[in-house]
Formats: structure tokens, sequence, C-alpha cells
């Protein structure tokens, strides 16, 4: 019966996920986001080897994934949602609104933030939407504190009925670490609903009294967390008051501890760690401002625990010009900010421990900068090079993806938010209508960001009879954050099957009366079916224009995507022109200065053979096994 | 090269989307983490891995809190491509080595003519950082019979700069590697181990 304990080099999300299957969550829901992505699988896989009941989903979108965990919440049961933090503010209107119901099982909300941004729109802090909302967060600063948080979160919320959120940056997620567990007893709950209208579906009469319980719920938990000294709290205090010490949360709270400590100065610079910024426990706060002569804070992205502590004249932080409000608070940046307060407030500086004369030899250089780039064989750059063929002078709508990298073809001009590919593409065309102009316009958006946020989008455009080209990017799955599953194949987030709802039965749902489904691969009837499109969308009786552009992704599906890999030769006939490197953008064509003309990296290319299309001069050719000739293309 | 057993060892391992940066330093971070290390490291996913530039940062020690290597405490520059390697030097330690494979891979927009790629990578390596280790790693590896043993021989380079027990280094190898290459692996190790000192470097 019994069995030892294990241990594993756990992904930061890895981490999140044990703690909230040892918080015993029977539920969790979420959209893949980077850096949240891998906060379900990890749960999934590591409930499945201890054998706990666990039911998970990839919601479509995220409101849709909270509004699912609120309702198992509210059956009693304990439940998750995982996403980024953009997907947030897609959640927002549900978090709003269940921040007055409240709860009866515990909910964890778990909204990763990406400051730098390396790989999101925004550089928002959840923080901030916390406070918003009026929802309690949790801020990690490693792995091993996101897990004992998320546990502590989870028993919060539920004892105070209220949902809880666990706010980890991309340094805590793609952190790893190694952790260490005991087996987890399964604790199922039964789902129960006791009816409660007042509660459950309260009108405004009743939301003000919701509010006003709200409000004297933070302030219990307020005083709860000024005693979490888990989470919370300073190593014991020098006699009297140091002229500078430090108030910091989540990753610059380790990263200004290793500093501090890698220059043997944690003695002469106190630091107040806060895990848990709202509601913000003002008292430790406070008792620790009156020891200091001056504060620094420290916390990622925005100035959120700066502006809790009242007497601004002692705080050095955003608001003072000593951090700066946007990027990354990474090492040096920390440095660079410390090195500034301890000189102003009298002491010794750091210790300069990197030569400033690299780092010039380093901006002379100007090193190239790699721009992220369409995989080699991916179906995406073959559709992007079609669509700037049919349709060059056209307005190119599109949305977030894989797919934003057809910026590198000139066949990205916009990129808002998820679905704003079809959405800005209806505002386009009523704007230039109005003035009575036709503008071609041709919005691009992948499959799982138009199952997310696509419908609402091409429902009213068809409605207000819009006029573009919308192409639909079907890979038939959610490619840059992991190769998660979508609706349209109907896989689930367990691997089991659900019911596939087909993008084509989608589009003709909302009214679409022009659809084509195209593969990318065959770029000749892509661009002869755009020009059917856009005539269809300029008829009087005409309206938007759908083209399926299908395509396995290669790397999620490397045999179906190239059954064939073919073997590819750049010919001595290589007219130089460049058109195969800076329109096509392959990134296995390269071109040989000393051959003078354009080359085939044969191990980064995927053999998909697209290019043979693209060479105006046919240089580009297919070695054929068997006699090891080269046979030109033909088409 | 040798540090007190507390200090935290700080291993930047930097290359190109695609080239395995991150599987090396999930290697390494398995090997000192059975060494008996509390090991903490830093990877990217997402945008970034769209051949980009990749970092992975590890670190252990006896006791690590932040994943992050500050700037000037890198003791080791693992890089798999070597404009990367020189994009990085900034983060080395005074007595900091790189250890840089002599594969170059030129970003397309350099052959737009916006951008350069530096020529003379080599020698920045040379005159800039102390005693650098530049490995032929594709054509060892291409002698080895696969172009996709750079990653393991340039970890058999690294292991003689690192102090941890060959003997884990061998068996985590051997563990993370498809079975049907575990031999061919295992030899690439040894091969990158035994270049320092031997011809093949400059």
């Amino acid at each position: 019966m019994s069995r030892s304990s294990r241990t594993e080099f756990l992904l930061g999300n890895g981490a999140i996920a044990l703690g909230l299957l040892e918080a015993g969550c029977q539920v969790i829901s979420s959209y893949p986001g980077t850096p949240s992505s891998e906060i379900l699988p990890e749960a999934h896989r590591i409930a499945e080897s201890e054998g706990l009941p666990l039911y998970v989903e990839w919601s479509v979108n995220e409101k849709v994934a909270l509004d699912v965990a609120f309702a198992a919440a509210v059956t009693g049961k304990r439940a998750a949602c995982c996403m980024k933090q953009v997907g947030l503010n897609v959640a927002l209107d549900s978090l709003m609104s269940a921040a007055y119901m409240g709860t009866v099982g515990g909910l964890v909300v778990i909204s990763c933030d990406d400051p730098g941004p390396h790989s999101s729109q925004t550089e928002q802090d959840t923080r901030l939407l916390a406070r918003a909302a009026k929802v309690p967060v949790f801020d990690p600063s490693c792995p091993e504190e996101a897990r004992e948080m998320v546990r502590t979160a989870m028993e919060i919320s539920e004892e105070f009925r209220i949902p809880v959120i666990l706010r980890p940056a991309i340094r805590v997620c793609h952190a790893r670490q190694d952790l260490c567990w005991d087996p987890i007893p399964p604790r199922p709950r039964r789902a129960e609903f006791q009816r409660n209208p007042t509660r459950w579906a309260a009108t405004p009469r009743f939301r003000l009294k919701l509010h006003e319980e709200l409000n004297g719920k933070l302030k219990r938990i307020e005083e709860r967390f000024a005693t979490l000294y888990r989470f919370n709290g300073s190593d014991p205090a020098a006699e009297g008051v140091v002229p500078l010490g430090i108030i910091a949360g989540g990753v610059p709270f380790a990263v200004v501890k290793d500093l501090l400590e890698e220059e043997g100065r944690e003695k002469e610079v106190p630091v107040l760690k806060i895990g848990t910024p709202y509601p913000f426990p003002e008292s430790l706060a406070e008792e620790f401002l009156s020891r200091c002569e001056k504060v620094l804070v420290l916390e990622e992205t925005d100035a959120v625990m700066e502006v809790f502590l009242r007497d601004r004249r002692k705080v050095w932080g955003r608001l003072s010009g000593h951090v700066p409000w946007e990027g990354e608070l990474i090492p040096q940046r920390i440095a660079e900010v410390l090195d500034r307060a301890l000189r102003d407030v009298g002491l010794d500086p750091l210790e300069a421990s990197s030569d400033p004369e690299v780092f010039h030899l380093m901006e002379r250089l100007q090193l190239p900068v790699r721009r992220p780039t369409l995989c080699p064989g991916c179906p995406h750059r073959a559709a992007f090079y079609a669509i700037r063929k049919a349709l060059p002078k056209a307005i190119f709508t599109s949305d977030i993806g894989c797919y934003t990298l057809g910026l590198n073809l000139g066949a990205v001009d916009t990129c808002l938010d998820m679905g704003a590919a079809i959405t800005m593409a209806s505002g386009f065309s009523q704007a230039f209508a109005q003035d009575g102009e036709l503008r071609p316009i041709v919005a691009t958006i992948g499959d799982s960001t138009f199952y997310h946020s696509g419908t609402a989008g091409l429902l009213n455009a068809v409605y207000n009879d819009a006029r573009f080209l919308l192409v639909i990017l079907d890979n038939q799955v959610t490619a840059m954050t992991g190769m998660q599953p979508t609706p349209g194949l109907g896989v689930r987030a367990d691997g089991s099957l659900g019911k596939a709802v087909p993008l084509e039965r989608v589009v003709e749902g909302c009214g679409v009366q022009f659809l084509r489904i195209v593969d990318p691969y065959e770029i000749p009837s892509l661009v002869r079916t755009l020009k059917e499109g856009w005539d269809y969308v300029r008829e009087p009786q005409g309206g938007i224009a759908v083209i399926i552009a299908r395509h396995p992704c290669v790397l999620a599906y490397r045999e179906e995507a190239i059954p064939q890999k073919k073997r590819l030769k750049i010919l001595e006939t290589c007219k130089e022109c460049r058109l195969c490197i800076e329109r096509f953008e392959c990134p296995a064509i390269l071109f040989d200065e000393e051959a003078g003309r354009a080359a085939i990296d044969p191990v980064l290319c995927a053999g998909c053979g697209v290019c043979l299309q693209v060479c105006p001069n046919k240089s580009i050719v297919e070695v054929k096994e068997e006699a090891g000739q080269e046979a030109p293309h033909k088409g | 090269m040798a540090k007190a057993s507390w200090e935290v060892n700080n291993v930047l391992i930097v290359g190109v989307g695609g080239q395995g940066v991150i599987l090396a330093s999930e290697i390494l971070s398995e090997v000192a983490m059975r060494s008996g290390f509390d090991v903490k490291k830093s990877e990217v996913h997402g945008m970034a891995q769209r051949g980009g530039i990749v970092s992975s940062h590890v670190r252990y020690g006896s006791e690590v809190a932040s994943p992050l290597i500050p700037q000037g405490e890198v003791d080791v520059l693992l890089a798999f491509e070597l404009a990367e390697a020189v994009r990085w030097i900034g983060f080395l330690s005074p007595k900091g080595r790189v250890i840089a494979s002599r594969q170059r891979l030129v970003p397309p927009i350099v052959s737009t003519g916006l951008a350069s790629y530096p020529e003379d990578a080599e020698s920045i390596l040379q005159r800039e950082t102390w005693a650098p280790v530049l490995v032929d790693a594709q054509q060892l590896a291409n002698q080895l019979g696969n172009p996709r043993l750079v990653n393991t021989i340039l970890l058999g380079v690294a292991s003689r700069l690192l102090e941890l027990p060959h003997r884990t280094w061998r068996r985590v190898v051997s563990e993370r590697v498809p079975k049907a290459y575990r031999e061919l692996n295992l030899a690439a190790f040894e091969q990158g181990r035994g270049i320092l000192g031997s011809s093949s470097v400059s």
C-alpha cells in the first residue's frame, strides 16, 4: 500500500500542478498560452501516475475556462483555471463577478505573467487586475514556493469563499528545480448544488450586499496575510534604524537575495519579502518601514506594493524613478537599481563584477538579430506566399499565433489581440466603405485562435455586411504553445476522444456563403481560389469569402505533413534574385557567398518541396533517388 | 576553475532555436541534481523558440535562490554557435571559460545586407576571453556518423570543466537519448571529454 516519496526535476508549471493535486484539486480548465501551457498537461500526468481523480479540459478560451472552473467550485469541488496574463483579460468579465458571488469549494486562478515580454503582446501585471477584481493574489519567487502557495491559496479560497489568484512570472513557470513529494491521498468530493438565487443569480440589489461581504472578506484576509510568515516577512532585524531596506516579491526577491548574499551584505540591507501583494499586509510593511530610513521596492512588472506604502517620502521604486516601468527586472537591472540606491543613502556601492569594456565591444559589433521565423516546411509560409502573390496591395490583418511571423513575408500588417484579424478586417472594411472605397483586405487567423474568439467577429462581420477575405490557417493544432489539440479534431486534453467540431461547419453556421478548402502547399491553386474569393467579395450581392488553408503542422505531424520527403538542390542556373530567401524566407535556404548562389541546408530542409513552385527561374530542383539525376520541376 | 563546494556554479548554454539548447541544459541539471546539489534552471518557450536566440541558465550549489545568472557570474559559457558565443561573453566572470562550437549559422537578415555576421568571431573570443575552447563539433559529429551528436560532444567538453562525477554524466546521457543511439552518444560524450588537452583545441 505504501509507496515511497518521489523526486523529479520539475518545471515551475509542474510544481504548480503538483501543488494543485496536493490541495485536492479535482477540476482544471485552461486555454494554452506561454508561459502557462504546461500546467494542465503536468497535472494530468501526475494525477495519472498517482491514481487521482482529475477532470482536465482545454477550453476554447479563458472566459469559458473560468466559468467552467467556477461552476465546479460552486458544486463544492476544488477547482483551478490556468492561463497567461492576457488570457485573464478575456476571463475578466467572469472573474469580476465571481469575486462578488464567492465560491463553495476552493477556486484558484493561475495567471502567468511575462515581463520582458518574451512571448506576449503586453507586459501587464496580473496583480493590478487582482486589485481591480478585489481578489487576493499570491506572487511566488520560485517553483517550490509556487507549489506551497497554490496549496495555501486553495485553503484561503475555500475558507473565505473567494476566488484566489496565483501569479507566477515566466521565470517561475519556466524555471526547473528538484521537488520531492509523498504519495497524494485521493480526497474526491461529490458535486452538489444548493439553490441560492440571491447569490448565484444575484440582482443589483443583492450585488450591493455581496460587494459589502467581499470587502469584509478582504479585510479579514489582509489580517491573515500579515501573519502568514511562511510567505511574508524579513530576517531578524538589526538594532536601530538602517539606512536602506528592501521590500520585494516574486522573482525580484530571489534575485536580490542572491545578489546581497554574493556581496555578503544581507545583514546590512534587510529585505522584507511579501508573497501576498493583495490585499496588502500593511501592518508588516509599516513595521518594516519604521526600521528603515529609505525603502527600495522591487516588484514585477508594475507599481503595486509601492502604491500601498503610505509614507511615499521614504519609498523608492517606480514612482520615484528608481525602477524602470518596462522590461524584465533581470539580475543586471536589479544590480544597477540597487547600486544607485546604495550610493544615494551613502552606503558602499556593489562590487562591479563585469567588465564594461566588453559591453562596449558588443555594442560596436552589432551582432545580427535572429528574428523568429516560421519552421522549414511550415504550411503557413506557403499560404502567406500565395496571399502576397494573389493580392499584393491588400491590407493584411492577422492574429496571435505562429503565423504572426507572416510579418517576415510581408503578409501581416496588424496583430491586436485574439480574434482581431476578423474584427479589424471588419472595421477597416466599414471605414473605407463609408468613403465609397472597397479596399482589398485579407485576414489571416489560425484554427485554434478562430475557435477561441473568431466566431463572434465573423458573425458580426456577416451580419453587418463587411467585405473581406478570411483565410483560416488550419494546421490542426495549437502550435505556438506546444501542440495542444483543437476542437476541430475532437481530441481532448486527456487524450480521449470528444466530439469534433469541424471549422467548415462553424463558418457556415456564421452565415458565410463562400467557403473553399485548399491545401496551401498547392500554391497555384490557393492563388486561384484567393482571386475567386476576391471576385465574390466585390460583387454587389457578395459578402465575406472564407478560405480554409488546411495542411497539418510539420512539427506536430511530421509524417502526415510531408509523407514523401523531397531531396532538393539549387542549380548553377540560380540568378541570385534571392526571392527564395527574402520573399519566401525559408530558414533552410541560405545564400552561399562563395558559390554566388542560393543553397539548401540539408539538415534544416524539411523536404516539403514548396520552394520548387517559388523559384522564378526553376533553379530549385528535386534530386531523384534512383538515378541520382535532377529533374526540373514541372509546374 | 575549482570552486568551494558551497559556491554557486553558473553555466549558460546558448544557441539558436532548434539546436537542442534545452535538452543539453536538462542533462546538465540532472547530473548536478544527482550529484547532490541544489539546482535551478531557466529556459525559454513559445515565440522565442522559433529560430530566435535561445539561452538556458543552469545554476547549482548548496543553495540557489534565483534561476537567473547575474551578469559577470557565468563560469562556463557553452555555445552551440559562434556568433551566439560572442553575444554572451559579457556575462562571463573574470575566470569564466567559453566552450564554443565552430558552427556558424548566418541569419537571413545578413544576406539582405541589413546586418553583419562577425567574421572574426573566433579572434574576438580569443582576445576577449581567457583560454576559450573552440570545437569543430559538427565535423566530429559527422565523423562519428550523425550530425545530431554535436550537443553530446559539447557536453563532453563541458564535463571536464564542471567537476561533476563522470559516472553520473554517463548515466544521465544514456537515459536521455533514444535507446538506439545510446552507444553512439556515449562515444560522442567521451570524444568531447577527451578534447581538452588534445590537438583539436585552439
